[in-house]
């Protein structure tokens, strides 16, 4: 009988510590995120380049590639035979290897952003500033749009004027590639609210859970994201965020600055660090959740996320020489995880995130999902990285076991000496 | 008719000491009163073609287009990309609003969209498809009896085919005009309308030579593993349909009202420059319309472009794929100027290939008239890759079946059921197509006469 007993009772643990403990929530809501993307305010009335309050010249514009070469070191007619579409080192889908090379001696500045000097990315001049007050300070950073004073967005002001980040809300270039390939099935992301309260709309202990989901997104019949689906939690020894708020009006707002949490990136950096992590959202009408997370994110991850997405196709297509985004990230960092006096490794940074109603369950997909960590069952194989479709090196697209080198002088220009038709002028 | 003779009846005997067989021509006797049929009620020949554009047309975020006509149904506007169609509107369906359903798979960019199209499922890898592509059946199902079951045409200068039987391996496409040329009209061409044709004796030893290595083929498949009995059996079925072919060189073909073998083009322009490319389609749209007409093959697929289309205008330094995701959407206009500018252009080479089999008189109509050509692209809108409002085109009478000239609107429904309704109009008897999310066995009812 008392083996019985303890049998049972070991049992019992064993099930305790196999599925999160239950929470003590008296409400819970569930949300799969259907947009997200980092909050850049855009200072213009319409497009995404035009001049604005955040970038009086408008967005950067595109280096001309031609004189970006020359100033490398290569001649003028080298230049214009590696910018020529007809040249068959240029491939249409990854661009021109050769831009890699274009630091001191021919150093790739893909891996070496300071083998070339600052080309000076222009950032965001304006005062006005999407985001959260991250140091609690309200004398430092921008003025909302709604006039709440003290935001820190330091990634905003450093790449504001970024062609890939500028635009209205959802209409960048950026944001509308990542969330269209999330919304395709890449990846997704659930968030699961819990309050001890009774009412979700004021509630002084809430519970903000951002987890992966191992189900895809549904589209609706007109493309948009469907609500009301259900999704399962997908363990994560890593991309997991636990926030503590409490809830006024329906407006949910972090009670204390998580130390460190992690997120599934909208860039390229795939994985995003937020120290002081906090959050602002909003529960909409319609059962949606809308606002900011935001925090200290290294920024050197978002410079290498560039660089792993190939160099040559991020220049071209976003128009800005990839080392200037180095300088830019660096010179703009603003946060030490050491003290006020240690390198500058983060910098401040907000994502806007909307969400729509979904239901949310734990992995066994047993029962409603808590906001608590599930780090505890995933397995390694559940956080494997995802795998590239191209096989790159330092930057740029080899064939496997290559090494990622310059040309030989030789095939610097056309086999017949002369810039062939299609050139550049 | 005669009760002894049909149109399929072969005069059999001896050549050289070899059997030889000798088809019949098309006599009156064999057809009916109004030259549209044979006269034991069998259509004549329905053909089928794919043609592939990349880089899709022009959307905008704000959920506009270049290319979508206002008005759903028959007599639809011709929009700013669509102009090149205008010669032959009316025998062009445009369909708009038609999605991949990913089930859960990632959009593999500049992938996805026409594998889904082709094979009814969304990839699981990139340069590969779940499924054969569906021409493969549509050939298997009316391709045969001609000398080339499929054809296969690139105009870019690129070996891209995206024609499969097993979802890995894929066909080789002539790449120039003078390729293709001599695959159709150059050695083994036999003028259907020459008076004093004979079999070709060195025909029949190339075709004895094939038989005798049958054992020794099949001995292979048995010995190999999946993946390489996968790649074995497309080989062989190329080496199959070399057998027909070279079976059908024994027998005296048809006469072709409208076959008259063209002269070789000139030397071959390379290069991905859309000139280039579109100087290409032409010429090659030419050969493929000839080579219908004199009734070599009954199927063909042709790129003009691949996924992420290298095209680019002369004198430019930036390439089509560059400029989709690169350049900005004029503010203005709300779209993107120069992108739009060159969906133009790639348009013009669809309407200069459908003009080409538009030209050619064959019975009451035109070549175009008995042909279905599926148009369509890897993209809707190519800035973002999106695999929503994919263009595609169905154009041709396909024999009188296809009810042509108007704009059907798919409002997010999947892509397999234009493919479905592809099949189906040129006879190929299937009642599903397409996996999962995909599956349908809709067709669009609208379109078919």
């Amino acid at each position: 009988m008392k083996r019985s007993i303890r049998l049972r009772v070991a049992l019992a643990l064993a099930a305790a510590l196999a599925a999160p403990a239950p929470a003590l929530a008296a409400w819970t809501r569930g949300f799969a995120v259907e947009w997200y993307e980092p909050a850049m305010y855009y200072g213009a009335k319409s497009g995404t380049t035009e001049p604005g309050t955040d970038c009086p010249a408008g967005t950067n514009p595109e280096p001309d590639w031609i004189k970006v070469l020359i100033d490398a070191g290569y001649t003028r007619e080298q230049a214009l035979w590696l910018r020529n579409p007809a040249n068959p080192t240029r491939s249409p889908v990854h661009g021109q290897n050769q831009m890699a090379f274009r630091g001191a001696g021919r150093a790739n500045v893909y891996i070496n952003p300071t083998s070339t000097p600052d080309g000076g990315l222009v950032g965001v001049s304006g005062d006005i500033g999407e985001g959260l007050d991250l140091d609690d300070d309200p004398t430092t950073g921008f003025v909302s749009p709604t006039g709440e004073r003290g935001i820190d967005n330091a990634f905003y002001r450093a790449l504001g004027c970024w062609k890939t980040f500028r635009g209205p809300p959802r209409l960048s270039s950026g944001a509308l590639s990542s969330n269209d390939a999330m919304r395709d099935g890449a990846w997704t992301m659930v968030v699961v609210l819990e309050g001890r309260g009774q009412d979700p709309m004021n509630d002084d202990d809430v519970t903000v859970g951002f987890y992966l989901s191992q189900d895809k997104l549904v589209k609706d019949a007109a493309g948009g994201v469907a609500p009301d689906y259900t999704f399962r939690i997908k363990p994560d020894r890593k991309l997991e965020a636990i926030f503590k708020a409490r809830s006024v009006n329906g407006r949910i707002v972090s009670t204390r600055p998580m130390d460190e949490v992690w997120m599934r990136d909208a860039g390229m950096a795939r994985e995003l660090q937020l120290l002081k992590a906090r959050l602002d959202l909003t529960l909409q009408p319609d059962g949606g959740l809308s606002g900011y997370v935001g925090g200290y994110r290294p920024w050197k991850p978002v410079y290498d996320g560039y660089v792993r997405a190939r160099g040559p196709v991020i220049e071209a297509l976003t128009w800005v020489r990839l080392p200037d985004v180095y300088y830019a990230l660096r010179r703009h960092a603003d946060y030490s995880p050491t003290g006020p006096n240690g390198e500058k490794t983060h910098i401040s940074f907000a994502y806007r995130v909307s969400a729509i109603p979904a239901f949310v369950l734990t992995p066994d997909a047993k029962r409603s999902a808590r906001a608590t960590s599930y780090k505890a069952l995933a397995r390694p194989e559940d956080s494997a990285p995802e795998p590239s479709p191209f096989n790159v090196v330092d930057g740029i697209v080899v064939p496997k076991g290559a090494k990622a080198e310059s040309l030989p002088e030789s095939a610097l220009l056309p086999p017949s000496s002369t810039t062939a038709a299609g050139g550049a002028p | 008719m005669s009760q002894r003779f049909n149109r399929r009846s072969l005069l059999r005997g001896a050549l050289g000491g070899c059997a030889v067989t000798l088809g019949l021509p098309a006599l009156d006797l064999f057809l009916d009163g109004h030259g549209q049929a044979w006269a034991d009620g069998k259509r004549l020949p329905v053909r089928f073609g794919t043609y592939f554009w990349g880089l899709g047309l022009t959307d905008t975020p704000a959920g506009g287009s270049r290319w979508v006509p206002t008005t759903v149904g028959p007599d639809y506007e011709i929009t700013p990309e669509l102009e090149p169609l205008r010669p032959v509107k009316d025998k062009v369906s445009v369909l708009s609003g038609f999605r991949v359903i990913g089930d859960g798979r990632p959009n593999l960019v500049h992938w996805t969209g026409h594998a889904a199209i082709l094979s009814g499922v969304a990839p699981a890898a990139i340069n590969r498809m779940d499924g054969p592509s569906f021409d493969t059946r549509v050939a298997d199902a009316i391709g045969g009896g001609v000398r080339f079951k499929v054809l296969d045409a690139s105009a870019s200068g690129k070996v891209v085919s995206y024609s499969t039987r097993t979802g890995s391996a894929f066909a080789t496409p002539d790449t120039t005009p003078v390729e293709l040329y001599t695959r159709l009209f150059g050695p083994g061409f036999q003028d259907p309308n020459r008076p004093d044709w004979t079999p070709d004796p060195s025909i029949m030893l190339q075709q004895s030579v094939l038989s005798a290595v049958t054992d020794q083929r099949q001995a292979l498949l048995a010995d190999v593993g999946r993946a390489d009995r996968v790649k074995l059996d497309q080989y062989f079925t190329s080496v199959r349909e070399l057998e027909q072919q070279l079976a059908l060189g024994l027998e005296r073909p048809e006469p072709c009202e409208s076959c008259a073998a063209p002269p070789e083009p000139e030397a071959p322009k390379r290069g991905a420059s859309i000139d280039v490319v579109n100087s290409n389609t032409r010429t090659m749209a030419k050969l493929l319309a000839m080579a219908l007409a004199c009734n070599q093959a009954k199927v063909f697929n042709f790129v003009h472009t691949p996924g992420a289309s290298e095209t680019y205008i002369p004198g430019e330094s930036k390439i089509y794929h560059q400029i989709t995701h690169d350049e900005p959407t004029d503010a203005r206009l709300g779209y993107q100027i120069e992108t739009s500018r060159l969906a133009g252009l790639v348009m013009e080479g669809l309407g200069a290939f459908l003009t080409e089999l538009d030209a050619i008189k064959e019975g009451d109509g035109t070549l175009l008239d008995r042909t279905l050509v599926m148009a369509f692209s890897d993209t809707g809108y190519a800035k973002i890759h999106s695999i929503e409002n994919i263009p595609i085109f169905l154009a041709g009478g396909a024999g009188g079946r296809h009810r042509t000239g108007q704009h059907i609107a798919g409002k997010g429904e999947a892509v397999t059921r234009v493919s479905l309704t592809a099949q189906q109009l040129v006879g190929v008897s299937v009642g599903e197509f397409g996996v999962g999310g995909m599956r349908t066995s809709r067709p669009i009812t609208e379109l078919m006469a």
